[in-house]
């Protein structure tokens, strides 16, 4: 057994050999085997490789699919925009979030109701919502898109890459709010009374409250959602991105994991679509030790 | 469905007819079809197989809709990784090049003369045969071929004082500025999803321009584009010049194009002559359709083949050969091509079948139905016509694309933007050559 003797605490109390964990985490750890590691490493194998997608020729030409990605203005691009989305979806889908759950006390009728329909877009299928968003939108037929007209915007995410990138921060936040909402409902709840009750008595206003003690309090959760939400962003949107745009128009929404979609799936460039996956994965990686190491230090954790 | 799935069905559906027949007939030889047909044409490819399955009682086909394009040759390609390929896979058009070079497949010619099956290959109409083909033989069965054609709105055109789209693009454009002119329509035409094919490949192939190197990629992997340095610089600048003037519009995600003519907002559409069932249904406009224009002062050469192949994948037993060969003998014959064609709106794919339309008197009834097959046949074909041998076509396509959609936004002028994208795609091409080096 793994667990020294002398740690303290569920494991060690519970478990006294290694064989009933080891069988607990058998089923999950085969799953991470099939469908993460061992696609993982082929991925990493294949990034070396120029191959023909049926096998038949295969020339190994060390990391020529790296420096081809490196020297491609629209892999570049790709990198910017995904960038610009993931920055552009957390920060809309967090303040949002934010704004309803703060709104959530102050519903005093049906406030099951409103908890509900906030809710309702986790269940909507990602394709089914990107068509939806797509179709309102769509400068020919999109009831929202003649009413942006009508206030005198020019609207055509067809043509215009900025707005086209508006329009996948949208519907990507939307699905992803009701997540958020769950979370900062639930830390907002954790918020004591007392300290409320006090700010309360002191004069402070509800917003004044909010500000000055509920978000700071919200700190670890805030910390964790925004992780959240770049993993979302960089690898659970791309079923958006394919239904609202196809990463168009010229590229302004082709995020990094539809482009490896696109490049591996569609045009069958096999070692530059996993070269692309291992980078995405390293970024990814990154990202988040990052903000583990700076952002999570400023994070008060103690009530 | 999987293919281990598949084959429970199957032995299930075999054990069930046992069952029910109670004879002791030997069981027929049983290939599988992938194939990317669905909606209506989807059906009728389930008409086609039952018709050969009924027609014997040797073999038997049985297909598979394995989703779209993309989806089949991909379905192929793990399956055959997996060393459990299907018999019988159609791949479209711009992954010819993929599947020639894949050590993959069994050459169709060299299947039927090793199944003693002569079919007669001269009398496939040239554009297709000549597609197909690698070094004099036919690598891949033509199956369902089309090429673009102009539909048209007859009352809008009416409306705006005209008989029918002009036959050059300068008379067609004064044209769709005058139909939007008169109010007759708001719109002059739709962006088609695959205006690439009609407005660009088409347009080089038509107007006898060269698209790339070494006969559009015919006579050697070393091809580079080159079409930046011909007419498609001013024709893609004319069509942001359109979508400028409003004369042209893009549908969009979520909204399909034939909607916009079909709804009678926009007067044309360029679109393959298979959309012909879709139109057929959908419109309550009264449409017709005409060739592809070519520009002024210029012989029009043939245009070039869409649609899809069916490609042999190697390694199977002798006896499921035959009964591809037979499967094939029979989608050769002129009786089979010409229910295909009036069935799905694709172009008969040999002469017999199309004189035997001609002869029932086909075309007097559906006109339309024959303008695509005229233009494949109209004149000797050149090397800027024949059509187009890249590889990594699907790739490179994409990267004009992109390029096209630039020009749109504004970002790029026309001759820059093309110029960028014969830029990534001669790098693709160099990528594909670097792998194939002595294989073509």
């Amino acid at each position: 057994m793994v667990v020294p003797p002398h740690e303290p605490g569920l494991k060690h109390a519970h478990f006294r050999t290694a064989g009933l964990p080891t069988l607990l985490l058998l089923p999950q750890l085969l799953i991470l085997l099939f469908f993460f590691f061992i696609p993982s490493l082929r991925a990493l194998a294949q990034a070396f490789l120029l191959a023909d997608p049926f096998g038949a020729t295969v020339h190994f030409v060390w990391f020529d699919n790296f420096t081809a990605l490196f020297a491609s203005e629209s892999y570049r691009n790709s990198v910017w925009v995904t960038i610009w989305f993931t920055l552009g979806q957390n920060v809309v889908t967090i303040v949002v979030a934010l704004i309803l759950a703060f709104a959530t006390d102050r519903v005093v009728r049906f406030q099951s109701a409103y908890k509900g329909v906030i809710l309702l877009p986790y269940a909507i299928a990602p394709v089914i919502a990107g068509v939806m968003w797509a179709f309102l939108f769509n400068p020919a037929v999109g009831p929202i898109a003649f009413f942006i007209k009508s206030l005198g915007f020019a609207w055509d995410p067809n043509r215009n890459g900025s707005d086209a990138m508006l329009l996948v921060i949208l519907a990507a936040s939307w699905k992803h709010i009701c997540y958020d909402y769950i979370f900062l409902v639930a830390g907002l709840l954790a918020v004591p009374k007392s300290l409320m009750e006090a700010a309360a008595v002191d004069g402070a206003g509800p917003v004044k409250r909010f500000f000055q003690i509920a978000l700071p309090l919200l700190g670890p959760t805030l910390f964790f959602l925004a992780t959240m939400n770049f993993v979302y962003g960089f690898f659970e949107t791309f079923a958006i991105i394919d239904a609202v745009t196809h990463g168009g128009p010229a590229g302004a929404t082709n995020i990094l994991v539809y482009k490896v979609f696109q490049d591996g799936f569609v045009n069958l460039d096999l070692g530059s679509s996993a070269a692309q996956s291992v980078l995405l994965m390293s970024f990814a990686l990154l990202l988040t030790l990052l903000q583990f190491k700076y952002v999570e230090r400023k994070v008060n954790y103690s009530i | 469905m999987n293919a281990v799935s598949l084959r429970a069905y199957v032995a299930a559906g075999a054990i069930a007819l046992g069952l029910s027949s109670h004879a002791a007939v030997a069981q027929p030889v049983e290939v599988q079809w992938w194939h990317a047909m669905n909606g209506v044409n989807g059906e009728r490819v389930d008409e086609l197989v039952k018709k050969f399955n009924e027609s014997n009682d040797q073999y038997k086909v049985v297909a598979v809709n394995k989703g779209n394009y993309d989806e089949v040759i991909n379905s192929t390609i793990a399956a055959y990784r997996a060393k459990r390929p299907p018999h019988i896979v159609q791949i479209y058009e711009r992954g010819f090049m993929t599947m020639l070079l894949s050590d993959a497949i069994v050459p169709v010619q060299d299947l039927m003369d090793k199944t003693g099956h002569k079919v007669d290959w001269n009398d496939f109409i040239k554009p297709v045969a000549g597609f197909y083909a690698y070094k004099g033989r036919l690598a891949a069965m033509p199956f369902n071929s089309s090429s673009p054609i102009l539909y048209y709105n007859q009352d809008q055109f009416k409306k705006a004082g005209f008989d029918k789209p002009a036959e050059t693009w300068g008379e067609f454009e004064k044209q769709l500025y005058a139909v939007k002119k008169s109010g007759a329509s708001g719109c002059g035409t739709a962006l088609a999803t695959d205006y690439h094919w009609s407005m660009i490949e088409n347009y080089s192939a038509i107007n006898d321009q060269p698209y790339a190197t070494k006969a559009n990629g015919y006579n050697g992997l070393d091809t580079e584009f080159v079409y930046n340095k011909t007419l498609v610089v001013p024709q893609v600048a004319r069509l942001k010049r359109w979508l400028d003037d409003g004369i042209l519009q893009i549908a969009g995600q979520g909204f399909s194009p034939e909607q916009l003519f079909t709804s009678g907002t926009c007067a044309t559409y360029f679109a393959s002559t298979a959309a012909h069932s879709g139109i057929e249904r959908n419109s309550k406009i009264s449409w017709s359709a005409t060739f592809l224009p070519w520009e002024e002062g210029r012989q029009p050469k043939n245009s070039t083949i869409g649609g899809a192949a069916l490609w042999v994948i190697k390694g199977h037993k002798p006896e499921e050969e035959k009964a591809i060969a037979a499967f094939f003998d029979f989608l050769a014959k002129p009786e089979t091509q010409l229910w295909w064609h009036k069935a799905t709106g694709y172009v008969p794919l040999t002469n017999k079948a199309y004189e035997l339309a001609k002869s029932q008197g086909y075309y007097k009834e559906s006109p339309t139905r024959e303008i695509a097959i005229q233009q494949l046949n109209r004149g000797t074909p050149t090397e800027n016509s024949l059509g187009f041998h890249f590889g990594n076509f699907t790739q490179s396509m994409f990267a004009q694309r992109e390029e096209v959609e630039a020009l749109f936004a504004g970002k790029k002028d026309a001759q820059q933007a093309m110029d960028d994208a014969v830029k990534r795609g001669n790098e693709i091409l160099r990528q594909y050559e670097r792998l194939n080096k002595g294989k073509y």
